[in-house]
């Protein structure tokens, strides 16, 4: 389980998160919606321990993410998928996925590599594994960045806004994967701003405005009466629909 | 009496200087490389007192000649620090804290190319600093770096001629004494800049190859 209590975050004078409370259990698939600027990776940031917090507690599997001993069990057991994929452009795309179980799980090389091939073959890319990401497309890219979270078999995959910088065609081949992974009970915070989607796949849906979750309600309680009585959350709904 | 006209032997002299000269240059590239490197990592580490010393440092050795440096070494090391050094020594002290000051500032800026967010990913996989500085810093740093630093090898070797001045028998030395014995300066010094000259041409070459390699992942391969 991951468990945000009370959390604080602010960068000089600005506060960015002001009290946050999350639980996200194993098999869930939790959607946190909001405005940009709202806080919404800086969350994600927070919980995979790229931030330091400034009040409040975050665990992991009951490790402590503000303790450096017990961020790196932490980190082991969530994974990572970044909006501008951030993948190593040095490797190819089988390096990419295979780093870190060679050197944090100690996993031997050739396992490494042949289970990265199967992960890029599961997405779709068992021809381009030995391309280096300059080769890549934008789709292809983040669905190496899903393969690379993945090889680390993480209990949590933290999603952060994983298709901003992708156009919908691209944008709709990695949502196909993700629903696949939701599928199979992948446990996933999916920072998004695709609505839609985040309805067809969560369990529940977070609402953050202004540093503040306003909303922490099931999918469908979020999407009826009961999520457009808040104003808040009526308002952005109707932008968004719009656009 | 003088023997003013060349002998074969003149070759063999000057085959001798040519290779103290690359032995001088390729020692003291290999120190400076070791140093210049642990130098800018713990910049990146922002070492407290440390990192401020070695830019310090580097400073003082990257703005002022090579000459005087020298010359500080070899007279001014047995005459206040009463510690006596072979003109050898001089040299090969004197040009490694040359190239490491020089081999920092690349090194610091090829560090500081590599994108923060890739080392951000390699964070929250759990590498420790060493790994990351190993298997995500290391190799796209020496891609960054390997260009500019042909640059300073090919300068550095020219450099090696002044320790010729503290009697260190390198090519340039030995193009002197020939010169003086047989007074054919234009010769003498043609075939002795012929020489460096492939030996620079040597060192842009392996450096380019290198480069060629390093840089592989930036190739454009097609789709």
């Amino acid at each position: 389980m991951i468990s945000i209590a009370g959390l604080r975050k602010s960068f000089g004078a600005a506060i960015v998160l002001n009290g946050i409370d999350l639980e996200i259990r194993q098999g869930e698939v939790v959607s946190v919606l909001g405005s940009s600027g709202s806080g919404k990776s800086t969350l994600i940031r927070c919980i995979n321990g790229l931030e330091k917090i400034d009040a409040g507690k975050i665990t992991v599997d009951n490790f402590d993410v503000s303790k450096p001993r017990e961020l790196s069990e932490a980190r082991k057991r969530s994974g990572t998928v970044f909006q501008l994929f951030n993948l190593y452009p040095h490797m190819t795309a089988v390096q990419n996925v295979a780093l870190a179980p060679v050197e944090v799980l100690k996993v031997p090389r050739k396992q490494a590599e042949a289970e990265a091939r199967e992960l890029l073959r599961s997405v779709g890319l068992s021809e381009r594994a030995d391309a280096y990401p300059a080769q890549l497309s934008g789709g292809q890219r983040q669905r190496v960045g899903i393969c690379r979270a993945l090889a680390m078999k993480p209990s949590y995959l933290l999603l952060d806004e994983v298709t901003s910088a992708l156009d919908p065609e691209m944008t709709a081949e990695v949502l196909s994967i993700l629903a696949n992974l939701a599928k199979g009970g992948t446990t996933m915070v999916f920072v998004t701003h695709e609505i839609e989607f985040a309805r067809s796949i969560s369990t529940r849906i977070a609402f953050l405005d202004k540093g503040q979750m306003i909303a922490d309600l099931p999918t469908k309680e979020f999407f009826s009466d009961k999520g457009m009585a808040l104003p808040r959350v009526a308002q952005f709904l109707s932008k968004m629909r719009k656009d | 009496m003088r023997y003013d006209q060349f002998t074969p032997y003149d070759l063999v002299l000057l085959l001798q200087g040519l290779g103290v000269s690359l032995a001088l240059f390729v020692s003291t590239t290999l120190i400076g490389l070791v140093i210049g490197t642990l130098w800018a990592v713990i910049r990146f580490y922002r070492v407290p007192v440390l990192a401020q010393m070695v830019a310090f440092l580097a400073e003082l050795l990257k703005n002022s000649p090579v000459l005087v440096q020298l010359f500080l070494v070899f007279f001014g090391l047995p005459a206040f620090l009463k510690i006596n050094v072979t003109p050898t020594e001089a040299a090969v002290i004197t040009l490694s804290g040359n190239s490491a000051a020089f081999i920092y500032v690349i090194a610091v800026s090829a560090i500081e190319s590599v994108g923060r967010d890739q080392i951000e990913a390699a964070r929250v996989f759990g590498l420790t600093r060493w790994q990351i500085l190993r298997r995500v810093i290391a190799p796209q740093a020496a891609a960054f770096a390997i260009g500019p630093l042909t640059g300073l090898l090919v300068n550095q070797l020219q450099v090696t001629s002044l320790i010729s001045v503290i009697g260190v028998m390198d090519l340039t030395k030995v193009g002197n004494i020939l010169n003086l014995r047989t007074l054919k300066p234009f010769v003498v010094w043609t075939v002795v800049g012929a020489l460096y000259y492939l030996a620079a041409k040597l060192v842009a070459h392996a450096g380019a190859r290198f480069e060629k390699r390093l840089r592989a992942h930036t190739a454009w391969k097609g789709l």
